[in-house]
């Protein structure tokens, strides 16, 4: 369904008044923090010293004085002077500019003087503001495919969410049960808003499934056969848990958007072909599935790839610029997200004979799915 | 053997067995756009800047993407003209986004694996964070306007020449089809990797509010956010640029 000419203005208008709302909302909700919130009013650069490390790296460090006032707190309104210092190359320090909103901590008054520390942005206008764009553009655009793909984004969220919040409770024991169980549960409510309770649904769902456990399992073996030589596990980041089944837990989700994409293709293309030629055999039906695979599997690969390895970029120009080597720098930072993105790839290849085989016995000749017709 | 040599080996495998000839393009695509991407890292190690070096790479990799990933020459140029088109425009709304978030470089979640680095490096990560977010970006863009432009040279091919806003209309109606699944690669791909992270925020009981503020939760939500927007921004500009060359 797509929205009719007056209906999509309206739309339009409602969601400018609503992103308008929002904006002016975010913008002066200090008052919903209990931590100290502050605008800087005015910015004065103290110093600024050239700094030169062992590896040759030329940077400079900044200090700043700001003169902010405060948004919230029984001081409101107050203005008081903070000190900052940062790196121009703000590796882990923060600039800050006029205008700019603040945390403030360890607020104190000492004869009738306020003293603080910044400790960080306030950044909630940035992203309550870009989700109010793509939920914008979603409904505008795609109508209502749009709020289709929105609701399984959110449901799909709120489950992510859970599954969390029971990994912890079991203190991370059954993370790699827990979240297999969270992927397929993802699998039928991601398919069930994308193509409704079908056939179609039905055949994608078991295609997903059978790609994803059959290309974790094989890689899993793969890494083990290996030894893992080349992996540091240890270099894994934010770790709290045991790595290697988080690890998996990791991978498993990472894949499952891209082999149900490919799935859910070749089943829509296979039903299309059943439908204008009744007749077709199983053998036509794997070779239209083998198709319409060829040409999804390149772009997807790197679809993953890319966000699997550019996710590692900040850390490795760290790493280079410690006078790191190419290929240690490598394996630190990269090599787990390259496996998982050649783990992601051998599911996507899977997924594209398996849904063939599996399509070609529910509606090849004498499939099992053939009487319901 | 090393584990990622032999990973790569059994994709190759598949890849052939499974696509032959385009299987194997497929996969020289995907080596070479790693390739670029670790020759961009190592570029901006040396002191290049980061915004150009985006934007070389990324061109290369919308070009490898899509012109070893796409047999059809038609759906390949088509789709690699709306993709840079994209890219730009993207590129444009990351700089402005990051600059209006403040998201460059590590956090205090990060303060352990950063043990006995030295930080002052004199690498711009505000750029460095445009440049993540960019190259992220760049896979779902060619995956959507590929797709897209493979549609709508499926009509042409069977269809007489249709006026100029049906051929348009057709390729959202496309967009439509796919936009559900193309969100959700995305969703698993970016969300498999926050997995450690947020068990790490829900474990130290982190606030709701202290999170949204929180530097390196933002700056992921922000990458995730601008490919999305990437994708729902190659549907149109594809089914515009096919439909407005096919009148001309």
């Amino acid at each position: 369904m797509k929205l009719k000419g007056y209906q999509w203005w309206l739309w339009l208008g409602v969601m400018l008044l609503v992103g308008m709302g929002l904006f002016l909302f975010t913008k002066y909700d200090a008052w919903l923090y209990s931590r100290p919130v502050a605008v800087v009013a005015k910015v004065d650069t103290t110093s600024r010293q050239r700094q030169r490390d062992q590896f040759k790296n030329t940077d400079y460090l900044v200090a700043q004085r700001l003169t902010v006032r405060l948004l919230n707190t029984k001081h409101r309104g107050r203005t008081l002077v903070v000190r900052n210092h940062y790196t121009v190359s703000q590796t882990m320090s923060l600039r800050y500019q006029r205008g700019n909103q603040v945390f403030l901590s360890q607020l104190a008054g000492k004869r009738g003087r306020l003293s603080a520390m910044v400790s960080g942005m306030k950044r909630d206008v940035v992203i309550v503001m870009l989700v109010w764009l793509v939920v914008t553009m979603l409904v505008l655009m795609m109508g209502s495919a749009g709020l289709r793909a929105l609701a399984s984004l959110v449901a799909n969220t709120a489950l992510f969410i859970l599954a969390i919040n029971f990994d912890l409770k079991w203190q991370g024991r059954g993370v790699l049960l827990l979240f297999s169980l969270l992927a397929g549960t993802f699998t039928v409510i991601s398919l069930l808003l994308i193509m409704g309770p079908t056939r179609k649904m039905l055949a994608a769902f078991l295609a997903t499934l059978a790609a994803t456990t059959v290309a974790v399992s094989l890689s899993w073996l793969l890494i083990t056969i290996t030894r893992e030589r080349g992996l540091y596990f240890e270099s894994m980041m934010y770790v709290t848990q045991v790595q290697r089944p988080l690890f998996i837990a990791e991978t498993i989700l990472g894949s499952l958007g891209a082999v149900m994409d490919v799935s859910s293709d070749i089943v829509a293309t296979l039903f299309e072909v059943k439908r204008l030629q009744p007749a077709a055999t199983r053998h036509q039906l794997l070779g239209a599935g083998r198709q319409v695979g060829k040409q999804v599997m390149g772009p997807l690969a790197n679809v993953l790839m890319l966000i699997f390895a550019a996710e590692m970029l900040t850390s490795s120009v760290l790493f280079l610029c410690n006078g790191n080597s190419w290929g240690y720098t490598f394996s630190m930072t990269m090599s787990l997200g390259i496996t998982q993105s050649l783990v992601c790839g051998i599911g996507i290849i899977l997924a594209i004979p398996l849904t063939s085989w599996l399509m070609a016995a529910m509606i090849g000749e004498g499939g099992w799915l053939n009487e319901h017709d | 053997m090393s584990t990622i040599s032999l990973l790569t080996l059994v994709l190759l495998a598949l890849m052939v067995i499974v696509g032959g000839r385009q299987g194997w393009s497929a996969f020289w695509s995907l080596l070479l756009n790693f390739c670029c991407l670790f020759f961009a890292i190592v570029l901006v190690s040396w002191g290049l800047s980061p915004l150009w070096i985006t934007l070389l790479a990324g061109t290369l990799i919308l070009a490898q993407t899509i012109w070893l990933g796409v047999s059809d020459s038609f759906v390949a140029g088509r789709s690699f003209l709306s993709s840079i088109i994209v890219f730009l425009v993207l590129f444009g709304l990351i700089i402005l986004v990051e600059h209006a978030a403040h998201v460059p470089g590590f956090g205090v979640e990060d303060t352990d694996a950063l043990e006995g680095m030295s930080l002052a490096i004199g690498v711009s990560y505000s750029q460095v964070a445009v440049m993540v977010a960019g190259l992220c970006s760049l896979g779902a863009i060619a995956e959507a306007a590929i797709s897209v432009a493979a549609g709508m040279a499926t009509i042409l091919d069977e269809q007489l020449p249709a006026k100029q806003n049906s051929l348009f209309q057709a390729g959202l109606h496309i967009g439509r089809q796919i936009i559900g699944t193309a969100l959700n690669t995305l969703f698993f791909g970016f969300f498999g990797g926050f997995l450690a992270l947020f068990i790490w925020f829900a474990g130290l009981g982190y606030p709701f509010l202290t999170v949204i503020n929180d530097k390196v939760f933002v700056g992921e939500i922000i990458i995730v956010l601008v490919s999305f927007i990437g994708v729902l921004l190659a549907v149109p500009v594809t089914a515009w640029l096919i439909s407005w060359r096919e009148r001309s």
